[in-house]
């Protein structure tokens, strides 16, 4: 099957294109050099061209997200379109049903998306659903900060045993990198307590949130992850935490890349960016965040945009979820995984007239106009925490337009004259710091530059054309036609594969599932192996032998190989 | 003005979802055009002609339009749902969701309503000569708001839940009502002629006033002593005070 | 002669799966670690051995093939106006997903046995959230453990010993010792009997008992009268001391709970109750979920349908409201024209008003065994059993999801393989 797309407008930061006119040619799913005069001819009619959208976090399948749906029928019941000839019926805004999140994210041109957050116990749960979503690449991130052998391991120092056992949970859920939430906060969220920062010691395994971070970091280098360690700082949500970001940041410093990307990326910087010592005199201090990014090259964040309206916040971060509870008079959904880690879910709806809540949003923008280097502050949403990933289309107008900025202030709180650094900025990005902060920034963080987020031979054939001509178009004035084209895009090409025209699905192929098959010395993984055996004897309720996640829920898999020892080539 | 009326060609067996059956849709129709709009019977996708005659007299904006829905509509769902203006008249039974959604206009039945009449209701009136089912001006699953507006009266009584998570707007049962009316309320009036039982559970806002008697009580309100309300003598509670609730429990 | 360890159990929401499984000549010879329940669950009874079929359904049954079977089931659901496809509780999540594509082609509703044991927990987790743990989290930590209108000891007899009271934990060393024990209900339980405190509440006052908790909790002790719900005040208070003392507890909750008077607004209010006790200390709630996969079928419509059972796919898009689409609403308004039970006994378990409407319908029955729902039947085809001859997906009772093995081949065809057949042949019967 060969495909050429004449006569693009593309951007394609990676190769140097900031919107000529360039022909693609794909063959087999694939980016090649040239294609024979056979190929099916689409002609993009100097429309934009990019690289298929990469997101690298959001909450898109698995326990928590199902979690979100059973608490809110009354989600499910907007968004609701039946079933076609083509497409299985989809529900649901914040909390949209699997066909929908794949639908919906073809519909926008994303093609690559990373679930934010699986427990290891619950990770067959999570591939059930990936497996659900239709048409897009997807993986998922698993959680590793407050797990018992991680602990354990960290307070022995035995960082042989951790990296072993980083490799076997990666293996056992199926999964594509380390995340770690709240570290050591979910611990203590089994009695009810929480940690205040990074030197808090963690009763019963006195280890400390910033022993934790180190160690992940260590050994996600060791084993020469293709992504970073990918964190959710301790103190989320809570006034004056940007010192805690700035503190959990620093550590990046103590572990050296093995790779050409960060150490560290820290993400939703949205919720961790605060000032102030309560509600009252909460404030922005992104510029401390985006100060920081901007001197140091081993770290990298993502927005967690907030957009006003209906949101579900849902996290591994249960002692915060509890307090947003508490705090909202929300509904409350709490996922405690035994010897693992902790998850909450609350409602929440975002208002422009309430002050803290416009002094956030403001932030989130604030956070990507004052990153200068646009492959350290990528697009997300922390979908559906900020808002529904369905906004993203919002938020590329924000950033490319100070007029439509100036005009939504106009709206919303007048805090943010006060509090945040937003009324002042002018800065505009344009398509191709769009285009890194969507697809080739993603794509680096994640370690995924190979294949995706750009549009240079060998890359896969992931490609959005959008409806909007760059030389013809002024964003900053005609940011209504750049929301309109970025939410819904003229093609998107998976695979090399049309599974989007003029914003309609055309087909629904099942995409792959990326995960990490990282090997580690024998000897380490079999002395590993009898801590994990006493944990299953004693701690778990359910057997070794039925933990791991089998190959039938990973039918479509593409695995990558790593490791501490030499990666053998297939 | 416009009448619109209705009559079922048939018994109707399985529920007809209506929602096509309100002033705001009506007015400006020709007959043909009423005739061909769309209802569904369980999953069959039919019209208005095909399960009703329908009979045609003037014509007018919404405000000034008026359905008569005559014989039996009690496997009709969805009636007058978002309607903002005009009057519907239903001189029998009604099924389920009657004026889902209404914000203005006026629905009057003479029989009996099922559940969910005036769910989320925003604004106009609904009177049901007969009785009410469950949750009658109550929300959708899952939302923290029923009703937030209008008025609704039963002249018979009513099932369990009524005015559940209402958030404004007023309710006025003659009868009597099942168990856990104004659950969860967050603003608006409940008025409740006869018995009842577990009123207020939950309350943080609004007023439920019980002329007969409470079976049982919730053990979450403070007596706070007699009231005179409109010159009959209550005796006032305030709760729930489980979340420092500020709604107000009359009882005879 | 084969061996299977680390089996897992078709019987109870405890999902247990440490089971040994002796195999000889593809016939199971004997089964360690199971419960008496799960025993015989796994030994079977009553297999149906043919597909059958009868006219009406006073004639007696003649065996057919499966094709004919399967085309009837299809042609019946082609033509219904109004189908339900029921049960799902003992069929895998494979299963259910086929099921719920079928839903879809059909334009059926779709509803599972929860709508007669838990489903009135999913409307109260629609007005509260659920704040639970998975049992492992309970059996490491709690030291207050409540069965709330539940009787483990007799429909889950191994929770106790896996979960919540005999098992010994990281933070619970002592097991039994470690954990005071309270059982909440109607009458003396046989877990009752071997509780530290048994707490006997009026029939239908679990609400109003409840509530008064909360009022004390919330420091309003001052409006709660001397007695609610025959518990004397005094004894409300000690118990709310004894709960606000614990470092982690948990409530479980079933039947009695989510059956009697309120129904799912005693769920509703007895997780306000443990919100609010976590301003404490640390408590979660799980219901005690019967079938061994009854929370997978929750599970599986959610993501699928964003709705966690009884939708209404009638105008092709997911439309939810129980009260109005569950199972017994339809029947016994008599809406229901055509039915499909799988993995569930509707003619056991349903209200007499609704097995009549059954009566008087097309009923299509899909099971491994021979139950009165057969005896309202017109089409009955039988399949291999879930868990025993078929490996897959099931949810534990607080949503840990595992992959049962299979442990003897099937002679029958599976659920999936016959859900499959009806809906190519509806397609076929649609013109597709």
């Amino acid at each position: 099957m060969e495909l050429l797309i004449k006569n693009g407008a593309v951007v394609d930061p990676v190769n140097g294109n900031k919107g000529d006119k360039t022909d693609i040619s794909i063959k087999d799913g694939k980016i090649v050099n040239k294609v024979s005069s056979k190929a099916t001819v689409l002609d993009a009619g100097g429309r934009l061209v990019m690289a298929g959208g990469v997101d690298a976090h959001s909450h898109i399948a698995g326990a928590k997200v199902n979690v979100g749906r059973m608490m809110r029928p009354e989600d499910s019941r907007s968004g609701i379109s039946p079933r076609t000839k083509i497409t299985r019926p989809c529900t649901g805004y914040t909390v949209p049903n699997v066909y929908a999140m794949g639908y919906r994210y073809a519909q926008m041109g994303y093609t690559t998306v990373f679930e934010a957050a699986q427990a290891i116990m619950k990770a067959r749960h999570t591939h059930e659903e990936l497996e659900e979503i239709p048409i897009i690449d997807k993986g998922a991130l698993t959680l590793f900060g407050s797990n018992w052998p991680t602990m354990d391991f960290v307070r022995e120092k035995d960082m042989d045993k951790l990296a072993a056992y980083v490799a076997w949970g990666l293996l056992a859920s199926r999964g594509f990198g380390v995340k770690c939430v709240n570290p050591g906060g979910g611990e203590m969220w089994g009695f009810g307590k929480n940690v205040t920062g990074l030197d808090d010691v963690v009763p019963s395994f006195d280890v400390t949130p910033r022993e934790i971070i180190v160690s992940l970091m260590k050994v996600n280098e060791m084993l020469k992850l293709p992504h970073s360690v990918h964190l959710h700082c301790n103190n989320l949500g809570n006034p004056g935490n940007y010192k805690t970001t700035l503190a959990s940041m620093e550590l990046a410093d103590q572990v050296k890349a093995s790779k050409n990307r960060q150490v560290m990326h820290v993400t939703h910087l949205l919720f961790n960016s605060w000032g102030g010592t309560n509600w009252g005199d909460f404030e922005s201090k992104s510029d401390e965040i985006a100060n920081f990014l901007n001197n140091h090259d081993n770290v990298t964040g993502d927005m967690g945009q907030m957009i006003f309206g209906s949101a579900t916040t849902m996290t591994a971060d249960g002692p915060k979820q509890y307090a947003n509870a508490k705090l909202l008079h929300a509904k409350w959904s709490n996922g405690d995984v035994e010897c693992e880690d902790a998850s909450g879910v609350v409602p929440i709806y975002y208002v422009k007239q309430i002050s803290v809540h416009a002094i956030m949003w403001a932030i989130g923008l604030e956070l990507a106009l004052l990153t200068k280097d646009p492959y350290k502050m990528l697009l997300t949403t922390d979908h559906p925490n900020g808002g529904p990933f369905v906004n993203y289309s919002e938020v590329i107008a924000l950033l490319m337009s100070n007029k439509k900025r100036q005009e939504e202030i106009k709206t919303v709180h007048e805090a943010v004259h006060a509090k945040n650094k937003l009324p002042g900025l002018d800065r505009e990005l344009d398509f191709s710091e769009i285009a890194i902060m969507t697809r080739a920034g993603t794509a680096k963080v994640l370690g995924l530059l190979d294949t995706k987020g750009h549009l240079g031979v060998g890359a896969d054939a992931d490609i959005s054309i959008y409806d909007i001509k760059p030389d013809q178009i002024d964003p900053s004035v005609e940011h209504a036609k750049i929301k309109s084209a970025f939410s819904s895009a003229a093609y998107t090409i998976k695979g090399g594969n049309i599974v989007v025209k003029d914003g309609q699905i055309t087909a629904t192929p099942l995409g792959r599932t990326y995960w990490v098959d990282a090997k580690v010395p024998q000897q380490h993984h079999d002395e590993m192996m009898k801590d994990i055996v006493k944990k299953f004897k004693n701690y778990y309720s359910i057997q070794l032998a039925n933990y791991m996640v089998q190959d039938e829920y990973v039918t479509h898999p593409q695995v990558i190989k790593a490791g501490s020892v030499p990666v053998e080539v297939n | 003005m416009l009448t619109v009326t209705l009559k079922p060609k048939k018994e109707i067996k399985i529920s007809v979802e209506a929602e096509n059956i309100s002033a705001d849709i009506f007015s400006g129709k020709t007959e043909k055009e009423i005739q061909s709009l769309v209802v569904w019977m369980g999953n069959q996708k039919t019209t208005i002609g095909e399960l009703f005659s329908v009979k045609v007299e003037g014509s007018g904006p919404a405000a000034d339009t008026k359905i008569v829905l005559e014989g039996d509509f009690s496997r009709v769902k969805r009636i007058g749902e978002g309607m903002t203006a005009g009057l519907i008249l239903i001189n029998g039974n009604v099924d389920m969701h009657l004026g889902a959604k209404m914000s203005g206009g006026k629905i009057s039945v003479k029989g009996n309503v099922d559940s969910w009449a005036g769910r989320e209701m925003k604004g106009g009136e609904l009177i049901v000569e007969g009785n009410a089912a469950y949750y009658l001006g109550a929300g959708y699953r899952g939302e923290s708001c029923g009703m937030r507006g209008g008025k609704i009266t039963v002249m018979g009584n009513a099932l369990d839940f009524v005015g559940e998570h209402m958030c404004g707007g007023e309710i006025i049962v003659k009868g009597n009502t099942g168990i856990l009316p104004g659950l969860s309320n967050n603003g608006g009036k409940i008025v409740i002629g006869g018995n009842t039982s577990r009123p207020g559970s939950e309350m943080s806002k609004g007023t439920i006033i019980v002329n007969g008697k409470v079976d049982e009580m919730m053990p979450v309100f403070k007596l706070e002593g007699d009231e005179v309300v409109d010159g009959v003598t209550y005796k006032k509670y305030t709760g729930d005070v489980i979340g420092n609730g500020k709604g107000l429990l009359y009882i005879k | 002669m084969t061996v299977i360890t680390d089996a897992l159990c078709p019987f109870c929401g405890c999902l247990c799966d440490d089971l040994t499984i002796v195999v000889e000549n593809n016939k199971i010879t004997d089964i360690k670690n199971a419960c008496k329940l799960g025993s015989a669950k796994i030994m079977g009874h009553h297999r149906i051995e043919a597909p059958m079929m009868r006219a009406d359904k006073k004639s007696e049954f003649k065996e057919v093939s499966y094709e004919e079977a399967i085309n009837e089931a299809a042609a019946i659901l082609f033509k219904s106006k109004r189908p339900l496809l029921y049960g799902w509780a003992s069929a895998l999540c494979e299963v259910h997903k086929k099921g719920i594509l079928l839903a879809e082609e059909v334009g059926a509703i779709i509803d599972n046995t929860a709508t007669v044991c838990h489903a009135p927990s999913t409307l109260a987790v629609h007005e509260k959230g659920l704040p639970t743990a998975t049992l492992g989290q309970i059996k490491n930590r709690s030291d207050v453990t409540v069965f709330w209108g539940s009787n483990p000891v007799h429909a889950h007899p191994r929770h106790m010993g896996r979960y919540s009271v005999f098992a010994k934990g990281f933070f619970q060393e002592k097991g039994r010792k470690g954990r005071k024990v309270i059982v909440v209900d109607v009458r003396k339980t046989e877990t009752a009997a071997m509780a530290d405190e048994f707490i006997q509440v009026q029939q239908g006052s679990d609400y109003l008992v409840i509530s008064a908790l909360r009022a004390i909790l919330s420091g309003h002790a001052d409006v709660v009268p001397e007695s609610v719900g025959g518990v004397p005040k005094e004894q409300l208070a000690k118990l709310v001391d004894t709960l606000k003392a614990a470092k982690f507890g948990a409530v479980f909750f079933g039947m009695g709970l989510t059956q009697s008077i309120s129904r799912y607004k005693n769920i509703d209010n007895a997780i306000s109750l443990i919100t609010e006790l976590n301003a404490y200390t640390k408590y979660v709630i799980t219901p005690m979920r019967g079938h061994y996969n009854v929370t997978g079928f929750g599970q599986v419509c959610s993501w699928e349908t964003g709705f966690a059972t009884a939708v209404d796919f009638a105008r092709g898009a997911p439309y939810y409201n129980p009260g109005e689409t569950a199972a017994n609403d339809v029947l016994m308004r008599k809406e229901t024209d055509a039915a499909m039970i799988i993995a569930g006994d509707a003619g056991a378990h349903f209200p007499a008003d609704s097995v009549r409407q059954l009566a008087r319908i097309p009923v299509i029955q899909i099971d491994p065994y021979w139950n009165p729902t057969t005896e309202v039947s017109n089409v009955v085809i039988p399949v291999a059993i879930c868990g025993v001859e078929v490996a897959g997906t099931a949810y534990r009772m607080d949503g840990v999801s595992l992959q049962m093995r299979k442990m003897v081949e099937p002679t029958l065809p599976t659920d999936v393989e016959v859900l499959e057949r009806i809906t190519q042949r509806v397609r076929k019967l649609r013109g597709e």
